[in-house]
């Protein structure tokens, strides 16, 4: 056991350092490498690009939640209303149909707008909710998310209702794949810097102990709300994204629960709380799906839930947990390091070797 | 001496329990005020309204001259007052010196500061406080995988980690062992000493408490019963019947 590598881990415990890092660094950029590579390969379809676009904004949406999901341990059933929101904000925006405000903003504005939008409304909503506690929690934000989809159904002067708007077409898809592609990139780098900083380390006292945090002088409500901000709106940047990628939007494409759900159990899946693990689990049950439906498709949702209670029985901490308590070790990720037992508290103290 | 801490008709009722009722108390700056009284008799919820965990549903109180009543509790953290819990409270899934580092002087960062990994004057504090509560070995463990004592200890730590006026203490001999009971009422007597903090101290452990303490205050059934040095309260007759039961049995055995 190479327990020593940790060597002077007292302010990063779980960063993995020298070679082993070095090489998970190499790994990793190696596949980015190869997904930026993916759309000049030979025999690359435009379907191919939109399947793994989609995988990527599922991937980020992983991403998000796990920020408050994961880190601040504020489980939010109602994650997607971000992404129905950017989406309809830039929708709203570009459209030009005779019953949207006929403004017909350029793409990149209406974007970014988009997603200040939902951030700006999460900043709200998650002043209020996030008062709440453990499941009640849940619910405000399942019952945000119904409640927003019916007001976006209803508002049809500027919404459109249930018939929707339509956005003006562009159809190049391997921009939206690097746009998204960079955006999942900048995202894992920002979770994994996030979490070396002390308002990292502070989302995961809320965590662990809100009243201790409270006692001990972190401002908890604003560090929460303000993390919930933040995925809120980038969420929506995702949301917004989609919603001129997809040319369309209804209150049922734009707003749905499987968009939470596959936030949830991506990060379940891959490990809740870990910088790796929505990224890993959110692709692996991308790539599961698509099994699922091309061999059992009447059965895929029922298979999907069943797979969510073994996950949540046998490997509580997802993947990347079961390796890494912590999940910031690259190195632990990709098995280039042995796990760091923490059987008892002796055992680790032995390792450390004369004090 | 003036009054670091002033609390002043402080009730606390939960339904048609009133757990508080009506309590004065002050802590001068750096003094060490005992707080004893028999299980039930609301030293920890009076603890709870003095840092802002409960609200209070009347009285007031001032820390270092300032109405706290109705502040929030990273608030008066802030302000100087730490403390530890009785059903403890460390954060499991972190490491020791993770714990240390984030127990810090939250009201003293800036945002550049806030958004930087601990810096190596936090991290030499914290060690040099694990090392003192022998947690040094620890540092790296899962606060989470620690002994109930240990978890206890490491929890002083963080009290002290913020550079404290004043900290609460809640029950924090019980459960560690009688060598390093007499070492953390030494490390206690050092900082009350060099750096004038005042302690709170809520505790079952009498001895402890006459050790260190100038002042105890007796709380019963929510109320304060007396007040004094401890001698004067081993030898108040209502007291011992209240705290110790049997009259003439454990006052003995204590040597202020």
């Amino acid at each position: 056991m190479n327990a020593g590598d940790v060597s002077d881990g007292a302010a990063v415990p779980g960063a993995g350092a020298g070679r082993p890092a070095m090489l998970a660094g190499l790994v990793a950029l190696a596949i980015v490498v190869l997904l930026v590579l993916v759309p000049v390969l030979p025999g690359t379809s435009n379907a191919t690009l939109l399947t793994l676009t989609l995988m990527l904004t599922g991937t980020g949406v992983a991403i998000n939640w796990n920020l408050t999901g994961g880190f601040t341990g504020y489980v939010d059933f109602g994650h997607a209303v971000w992404f129905g929101i950017g989406a309809y904000a830039t929708a709203i925006l570009m459209s030009l149909q005779s019953n949207g405000p006929q403004v017909g903003w350029p793409p990149v504005p209406a974007i970014v707008i988009g997603a200040l939008v939902a951030g700006a409304l999460a900043a709200v909503v998650g002043r209020a909710t996030m008062r709440l506690k453990g499941p009640y929690f849940s619910i405000a934000m399942l019952g945000t998310f119904v409640a927003v989809r019916e007001i976006v159904r209803v508002w049809s002067p500027l919404t459109g209702g249930g018939v929707g708007l339509t956005l003006p077409p562009y159809l190049n898809r391997a921009l939206f794949y690097y746009v998204e592609l960079a955006l999942v990139v900048l995202l894992v780098a920002f979770t994994w810097w996030l979490r070396r900083t002390r308002f990292g380390a502070a989302l995961v006292a809320i965590r662990e102990d809100e009243v201790g945090a409270e006692t001990r002088g972190i401002d908890t409500t604003r560090l929460k709300t303000a993390i919930f901000s933040f995925a809120g709106l980038s969420t929506g940047l995702f949301g917004a994204l989609w919603a001129y990628q997809n040319t369309f939007v209804d209150p049922d494409i734009a707003f749905v629960e499987v968009r939470t759900i596959d936030a949830v159990m991506g990060t379940m899946l891959g490990g809740l709380g870990t910088v790796a693990g929505p990224i890993l689990g959110a692709a692996a049950l991308y790539w599961l799906r698509e099994v699922l439906w091309a061999h059992l498709l009447d059965y895929h949702l029922l298979t999907q839930g069943v797979l969510l209670i073994v996950i949540v029985l046998f490997v509580p901490r997802g993947l990347v947990g079961h390796l890494d308590r912590r999940g910031t070790s690259l190195a632990e990720l990709w098995g280039l390091k042995s796990p760091r037992r923490r059987r008892g508290p002796t055992a680790r103290a032995d390792a450390e070797g004369p004090s | 001496m003036t009054a670091l801490l002033e609390a002043r008709g402080v009730v606390k009722r939960f339904g048609g329990l009133t757990a508080v009722d009506s309590v004065d108390i002050s802590v001068g700056t750096g003094e060490m005020v005992g707080l004893i009284g028999p299980n039930g008799s609301g030293k920890t919820t009076l603890f709870d309204c003095l840092s802002r965990v409960s609200a209070v549903d009347a009285g007031l109180i001032e820390f270092s001259g300032i109405d706290i009543t109705r502040l929030r509790a990273h608030d008066v953290a802030r302000m100087g007052m730490s403390r530890t819990f009785q059903l403890i409270r460390v954060y499991r899934d972190l490491t020791v010196a993770e714990n240390m580092h984030l127990s810090i002087q939250w009201g003293e960062l800036g945002v550049s500061q806030l958004f930087a990994r601990t810096d190596a004057a936090t991290r030499r504090r914290a060690d040099e406080l694990l090392d003192f509560l022998l947690l040094d070995r620890l540092r790296h463990e899962r606060a989470g995988n620690l002994s109930g004592g240990q978890r206890r200890l490491l929890e002083i730590g963080m009290s002290l980690m913020s550079e404290p006026r004043l900290v609460l203490l809640d029950e924090a001999t019980s459960g560690v062992n009688p060598t390093l009971v007499a070492d953390i009422a030494d490390r206690i007597r050092a900082v009350n000493a060099e750096q004038e903090v005042a302690f709170l101290l809520v505790e079952h452990n009498v001895q402890f408490v006459a050790d260190l303490c100038e002042r105890v205050v007796v709380l019963d059934q929510g109320a304060v019963l007396a007040g004094g040095t401890p001698r004067e309260i081993m030898d108040d007759p209502a007291v011992v019947e209240a705290y110790f039961g049997d009259p003439g049995d454990a006052a003995g055995e204590v040597e202020p």
